[in-house]
């Protein structure tokens, strides 16, 4: 479904005039259906990868394929949900879910059905005509997937969305999450630095780590859903990514961390 | 602390906000009132006071005319003189700056074109709208629209320039054209850059106009009267065309500006500077 292949980003840093990497030979393959799990320390490229599946940024060497075509530019197959939730502030709730499907040219009526529909998934069918800055940071990141649920994408690119939402908002978030996602198995590429929530949520987890030691190892969690967060099983997970991550520099320098807003914009 | 600073000043009591609120035109007309009445004694000519600009306000109010046409008509024609060339200054501005803030090569190109536009005085412009369009009706509508032009589209560019990249991208990965991207993500994303750019272009369209009537030779118009009551010694109706001047530009701010920031920028949570 997702094929990295030999993937490497370099970014230039204007300030000391230098090409340094951040991504390195990247090779992996995301399966339909599976919920995969980006975890390193902050600055190891996790980031820059989902870009570059969102078509935001392009690779400096590789390919990344997708459903047999090679990504170039961003589109409503592979939705991003950003960490912040990133709703137009002038538009509505119901505008903000609507706003995809209008490109694809869907008719008022319908447009409307739908994006309702979207809203009520994630809970939010009373606010469908609240704009963003009236709603809480939970419900903003539920708007947010509710605008991207509604183009019925096949691929969910999701960076650290929960990351700034308190615990208690996190953790209902990652249950709907699951919830919507058993419902219509859509892959999720979902990045975070939290090993709680990759061993409660993947099926896979890919540990990355600096360049040129780009993808560090898989650990897979074979366990049946709905889990119970406290559960034996998922401890032993925790434990070894903790292991994992633990071995890894806890950041990496300032200056190579970039998510490419300077250049190679597209 | 921070609760301390939020909290809003208690209003002081000995002054009733009505009274606060018309002080300043209190102290203006007070102002004109002393100066009128010095200069009047001390250069012996007949500096209009506040009440002799009054009752000549109202009397043209009434119809009466001043220099050769009511009151009503050079207002009028000044107001579609003014209009009309802002319209197409920022219409024209607006798009122009949408361009130049998104296509990198255009704004190095054009913008420092107009920022040198921006630095020409207003009524510098009078000879060269002379040169190209004679004296009349054209002249002023150039002279306007000219001085309209560089502060919207300066804004506009800043204004697009500030719109997060994180917006455009989600607007691209939600399928979003060129088009799309334009009018609903950079046009609204950019507004309170837009609009203080627009205040200041209507402004200085406004001052260049008045102006550019003095100068031009429109025939009607509140700068042309200024100016023809001047030669007659109409010192009162020229006064008259001043007070009008400041009305219908405060007019613009109350009438047009702060309902339309109050409309959308207010509305979406945003104040300038965010985004």
């Amino acid at each position: 479904m997702l094929d990295i292949l030999e993937v490497s980003k370099n970014f230039y840093h204007r300030e000391s005039g230098q090409e340094f990497q951040v991504l390195c030979d990247l090779n992996f393959r995301i399966n339909e259906g599976e919920f995969v799990c980006l975890l390193g320390p902050s600055g190891c490229g996790k980031s820059t990868l989902l870009n570059l599946a969102a078509g935001f940024i392009k690779p400096s060497a590789g390919r990344l394929i997708f459903q047999g075509r090679e990504i170039n530019a961003p589109g409503p197959d592979r939705a991003v949900i950003f960490q912040d939730p990133t709703l137009f502030p002038w538009l509505t709730a119901i505008q903000n879910v609507e706003f995809g499907l209008q490109n694809a040219g869907v008719s008022k009526n319908e447009r409307h059905l739908k994006a309702l529909q979207s809203l009520q998934r994630v809970g939010l069918e009373n606010c469908a005509d609240v704009r963003p800055h009236a709603l809480s940071g939970g419900m903003r990141q539920r708007v947010s997937l509710a605008r991207v649920l509604v183009l019925e994408p096949a691929l969910l690119l999701m960076d650290e969305p929960f990351s700034a939402l308190d615990e208690n908002t996190r953790e209902r978030l990652q249950d709907e999450l699951l919830r919507i996602w058993l419902a219509d198995r859509k892959t999720i590429l979902f990045v975070t630095h939290n090993v709680d929530e990759a061993a409660y949520l993947a099926d896979r987890v890919l540990v990355m780590g600096p360049a040129p030691m780009s993808l560090v190892t898989e650990v897979r969690v074979p366990l049946q859903r709905p889990r119970r967060r406290s559960a034996f099983e998922i401890q032993n997970i925790t434990d070894r990514l903790r292991m994992e991550l633990g071995r890894q520099p806890c950041c990496i320098p300032v200056q190579k961390r970039s998510h490419g807003n300077e250049n190679n914009q597209t | 602390m921070a609760a301390m600073a939020n909290k809003k000043r208690e209003p002081i009591s000995v002054f009733p906000r009505a009274l606060v609120s018309i002080s300043p035109f209190i102290l203006l007309i007070s102002a004109w009132e002393l100066t009128a009445v010095v200069i009047t004694s001390w250069r012996s000519v007949p500096f209009p006071t506040p009440w002799t600009t009054a009752s000549r306000l109202l009397s043209a109010l009434g119809g009466e005319t001043l220099v050769d046409q009511t009151l009503y008509r050079h207002i009028l024609d000044s107001l579609v003189r003014w209009i009309a060339a802002f319209l197409a200054a920022s219409a024209s501005g607006v798009a122009f700056g949408l361009a130049a803030g998104w296509f990198r090569m255009l704004e190095k190109i054009a913008m420092p074109i107009v920022h040198i536009l921006q630095l020409v005085p207003g009524l510098a412009w009078i000879p060269v709208a002379i040169l190209l369009f004679g004296v009349g009706e054209k002249a002023t509508f150039f002279m306007i629209a000219v001085t309209a032009f560089a502060p919207v589209v300066i804004n506009v560019v800043s204004g697009v320039k500030r719109v997060d990249v994180i917006y455009v991208r989600a607007a691209r990965m939600l399928g979003a054209g060129r088009k799309t991207l334009f009018l609903r993500v950079l046009l609204p994303g950019s507004l309170p850059q837009i609009l203080s750019g627009l205040r200041i272009g209507l402004g200085n369209g406004w001052r260049v106009l008045v102006a550019a009537e003095m100068i031009v030779g429109t025939g009607t118009g509140l700068g042309y009267a200024i100016i023809q009551a001047r030669w007659t010694l109409d010192y009162a109706s020229a006064f008259v065309c001043i007070i009008v001047i400041c009305l219908v530009g405060l007019a613009t701010e109350r009438l047009i500006f702060s309902p339309l920031e109050k409309k959308t920028v207010e509305r979406w949570g945003l104040s300038r500077g965010d985004l």
